[in-house]
């Protein structure tokens, strides 16, 4: 079936379209070149005046796993609460698998990624995202607190080594990329410690964080993994932690590195409070060096549940839990999570502050392909707050306005009120469609041109952004309209995006032995078989290029 | 891998002999060598007590659910797919949802939901534990390889390496003795009606074990040189079974354990380990939770999923259930229900009832009939389980996703 969608206005960074009409065309399931004057489409779609773009691409949202679970069996009063509004999920930090999908469609979203997959919780955490209706999904294997890992660090193991480790593990768990959490911390928080300072080794394998990093980055690049490193930094959450945040960009020595929730990373100790804003720091360092790229974990007010693997952090911020409750868990002798409900408040001068660090970072860093839209879900806040957020950056009036019924100490500790940068309509579409299929390596997603998958959303030009990018005209999902103002109309299954990087096997069999001697668990059935991905019509396997980064 | 109590043992070896008898050699769990022994060979279903193809049976079913006005879904003794395909139906049918093991489990989860806990996971428990806690009655009655396979072991991730073990209010059984031959293993064998006095007394003298008074039965200086030793541990973990504890309120013993490991924890690393999980109850919990954002115990008759962990426990609802779902794939046992309600069964060949059904289907069992997805009792670890051999019989599943397919299709939406 061939579809035109006729003369919109096409935003499509990847291809140097900024607003242009034009026509696109649709068949089996991807955009074709323009068939001619002679072909007669099965269907037309009137775009006139409409803005066009790829479907979005969340690359930082925790959707899917063991912690994500914890947070909903924790939060269950919350969903009763909600439950009372005609959908039955509005508000909610921890949407069920359903009303993940349904939320993102209808937000104009194809796609978003689990960023903390344990490889112990890999085969669950696919099985949850098997359950996600609508958009696709993937995980990045989180590790470097890892016993097996750090064992082979502190033996002296060689870069080739590691890599092979790191090869086979984002093999057996079917993974897109490679996160690690805290490097040696949640380790060393086993053994009791409550810190771990960048260059201190770890109480029992005698490796430092900044080791573990370096390897990990080093390991990515060697084995051609198209996202870099992605790494939830130190001291997340600390007075002064931004010393940590660029010594990470200083150790990775132009490595390239994703600095994820940038924003909770990116704190000064200065002023009366002994708190203060590093977002410029951060920004310039972020500017200067092509080789990082930031998520930034925006916080938004009220309600949510944060859920990390950093248990160290969590445990630290447990005593901050609104309602009074949470759970920490050391798991596999892989990593941990530590699930922490939070309310974040408008009237605290903290909480005001973090919302105008995570602004300030957006609007300092020039660079709109290097800087991603997240909230850190459910961390910063649901995913859902997206649109506001929008607004927030392409709306000075209106962020001003925000800005003015927040703590009332909070301009003298922000250069928020002096930034005049708007966003711009491409500078949106790059950041939430080009960029993450760039970064991700997702080659056919995120961009418009003839081969690309027919991911598409359409909007009606508001100039109230938010009321724009919460309610598109029409979603297309491979090329089937899935949403219609704001309506799931047609039910799909997306897939699964993996890498399969190659790497030496003789690395499984010193796996084995460990596996055998320690995880109670055999090696053959750690490993997620293709068959278990979707029932076996899952999988979407991206190239990898060894030494081309 | 064996399915059946939750603790993932994957080192069995399992014989065959025809025709489809299983035999496990490779170890004497009584739970897996009852599990895979279960292999009687496959039935027809009966609608009414009469012998009917599976189409016919699946039509049956359709028809007295498509009149039911109260029902429940429940059992839920099935595998990932078996709990989605049973959740869907509920969905359809706007049912109340619960397995039938869900007691045990609900002892942990109402804790969970009240306050939170710390908890670890069982390859720490093997590779990092230098005290192990036992509250209450040995788990290994409900999981027979805990010991040999996650305790005996030395930890490979402690320097140096050892291990001991306290049972609190509890007496190991002499196979758990034999598995931890040779290791330090102290009884204080209190009042398993109070472990959680004993709980509070060791709680209280975390900060000064001189200060100790004695409790359920436990003299002070036991408990004493308990707290001290639970201080000086390096990573403690507290375990139980919660599904082994006497009396209506276990949920509040639960409590006090996992108090005791937070405090504990102001000292040194404890974790608790809450044993749950035969017949994948963890498992169908975790997609219950995923699908519908809430947790098992739970009735989707308006709509939106509403949780309520007393009102639609399942042996609560039977009393007004008008007709219940009732899928038992991993063993042939079925409660008794109330005369004249209408009952489907999804359950192996071989299953007797109390009550012929109003209508049986026989079902493999996950794990030996097919390839099976269940939960490991820890929560974090999906296990997948091959199947063995081929009765001849259709997975939970497909029965349930063509009941669901042979309902009365629904009015579309105005």
């Amino acid at each position: 079936m061939l579809t035109k969608l006729a003369g919109g206005r096409i935003y499509d960074p990847a291809n140097g379209r900024d607003g242009a009409v034009d026509d696109l065309f649709l068949q089996d399931g991807r955009i074709v070149a323009d068939p001619g004057p002679g072909a007669a489409p099965d269907e037309v779609h009137d775009l006139s005046g409409r803005v066009v773009m790829a479907g979005a691409i969340d690359i930082h949202s925790h959707i899917a796993g063991g912690k994500v679970n914890i947070a909903r069996l924790l939060m269950a009063e919350e969903h009763r609460a909600s439950a009372q509004e005609p959908c039955g999920c509005v508000g909610l930090a921890t949407p069920s698998t359903y009303a993940t999908g349904c939320r993102y469609a209808q937000m104009g979203y194809t796609a978003a990624f689990e960023p903390a997959m344990l490889p112990s919780n890999a085969r669950h955490a696919h099985l949850e995202m098997a359950d996600i209706p609508l958009i696709d999904t993937g995980g990045y294997l989180v590790l470097g607190n890892d016993d097996l890992l750090l064992e082979l660090l502190a033996s002296g193991a060689g870069e080739e080594a590691v890599a092979d480790y790191v090869g086979f593990m984002l093999n057996a768990t079917r993974s897109l990329a490679v996160k690690a959490v805290n490097p040696g911390g949640i380790n060393a928080f086993k053994y009791n410690q409550r810190r771990l300072d960048v260059d201190e080794n770890g109480p029992f394998h005698a490796i430092t964080p900044r080791r573990i990093l370096t390897a990990l980055a080093g390991a990515v690049q060697r084995l051609g993994i198209p996202h870099p490193l992605h790494l939830h930094g130190f001291n997340l959450g600390v007075p002064g932690n931004v010393e940590a945040t660029l010594d990470s960009i200083a150790a990775v020595d132009g490595l390239r590195l994703h600095l994820t929730h940038v924003q909770f990373h990116a704190y000064g100790a200065e002023g009366d409070r002994k708190f203060s804003s590093a977002a410029a720091r951060v920004a310039e360092a972020v500017n200067r060096r092509p080789n990082i790229s930031v998520d930034v974990g925006q916080i938004m007010f009220g309600q949510t549940v944060t859920a990390s693997a950093d248990t160290m952090a969590q445990m630290n911020n447990a005593g901050l839990a609104h309602p009074k409750k949470w759970v920490m868990m050391d798991i596999e002798c892989d990593a941990g999570c530590g699930v922490v409900p939070f309310r974040y408040r408008d009237k605290a001068f903290v909480n005001a502050l973090q919302w105008a660090i995570g602004l300030e970072l957006f609007l300092l860093i020039e660079d709109p392909w290097r800087v991603f839209l997240t909230t850190d879900h459910p961390n910063g806040a649901p995913f859902t707050s997206y649109p506001e957020l929008i607004r927030l950056l392409m709306d000075r009036d209106y962020r001003l306005a925000r800005m003015a019924e927040l703590h009332p100490a909070l301009p003298e500790h922000t250069i928020l009120g002096s930034l005049t940068r708007e966003y711009s309509l491409g500078e949106i579409a790059a950041m939430t469609r080009a960029a993450p299929a760039r970064i991700l390596g997702l080659s056919d997603r995120g961009h418009l041109g003839p081969g690309a998958v027919a991911d598409i959303t359409v909007y009606t030009d508001r100039p109230d952004r938010r009321a724009m990018f919460e309610k598109p005209d029409l979603v297309f999902k491979d090329g089937r309209l899935i949403v219609r103002d704001g309506v799931v109309v047609a039910f799909l299954q997306g897939r699964t995006h993996v890498v399969e990087p190659a790497y030496d096997p003789t690395i499984e069999s010193w796996m084995a032995r460990r596996f055998d001697e320690r995880m109670g668990q055999r090696l053959t059935h750690f490993r997620i078989a293709e068959e278990e991905i979707r029932g076996g019509i899952g999988l979407i396997r991206h190239a990898c290029q060894p030494g081309s980064f | 891998m064996c399915p059946f109590c939750g603790l993932g043992c994957d080192d069995l070896t399992i014989e065959e002999e025809p025709p489809s008898t299983l035999t496990v050699r490779s170890t004497d769990c009584p739970v897996a060598r009852e599990g895979y022994s279960r292999t009687t060979a496959a039935e027809p279903p009966r609608v009414a007590g009469v012998a009917v193809p599976l189409a016919e049976a699946v039509e049956a079913a359709a028809a007295v659910l498509a009149a039911a006005q109260t029902p429940l879904v429940a059992g839920l003794g099935t595998d990932v797919d078996g709990a989605r395909a049973a959740l869907a139906l509920a969905e359809r049918l706007g049912a109340v949802v619960d397995h039938a093991l869900s007691d045990g489990l609900y002892r942990n989860l109402t804790v969970l939901q009240r306050t939170g806990w710390i908890a670890t996971t069982l390859a720490e428990l093997r590779n990092r534990c230098d005290l192990l806690l036992v509250a209450g009655p040995d788990p290994a009655a409900l999981h027979p390889r805990l010991f040999e396979r996650w305790v005996a072991p030395a930890p490979a991730l402690q320097t140096p390496p050892s291990r001991e073990m306290v049972f609190l209010c509890g007496e190991p059984l002499d196979s758990t003795r034999a598995a931890l031959s040779g290791l330090p293993v102290t009884v204080l064998a209190g009042d398993p009606a109070k472990i959680e006095d004993a709980a509070a007394a060791l709680a209280a003298s975390l900060p000064d074990p001189s200060r100790a008074s004695g409790a359920a039965g436990i003299a002070a200086g036991d408990i004493a040189a308990l707290a001290e030793r639970l201080v000086m541990a390096r990573y403690a973990v507290v375990a139980w079974a919660a599904a082994a504890f006497e009396g209506p309120h276990a949920d509040l013993t639960v409590e006090r354990l996992v108090r005791l490991v937070r405090d504990a924890n102001r000292h040194t690393r404890c974790a608790g380990l809450p044993l749950a999980g035969h017949d994948n109850v963890i498992g169908v919990n975790q997609v219950c939770t995923w699908r519908f954002g809430v947790p098992l115990r739970m009735s989707l008759a308006g709509g939106a999923p509403l949780h309520d962990p007393h009102r639609f426990a399942w042996a609560r609802y039977t009393a007004v259930a008008d007709a219940v779902v009732w899928v038992s794939a991993f063993r042939p046992e079925v409660p008794a229900f109330p005369t004249g309600q209408t009952v489907v069964a999804l359950a192996p060949p071989g299953t007797a009832f109390a009550d012929e059904p109003a209508v049986f289907i026989p079902v493999g069992t996950p794990g030996i009939d097919h390839a099976a997805h269940v939960f490991r009792s820890d929560t974090v670890v999906a296990l997948r389980a091959r199947g063995l051999i081929d009765r001849g019989l259709p997975d939970t599943a497909t029965v349930l996703k063509a009941i669901a397919a042979a309902l009365p299709q629904e009015a579309p939406a105005c």
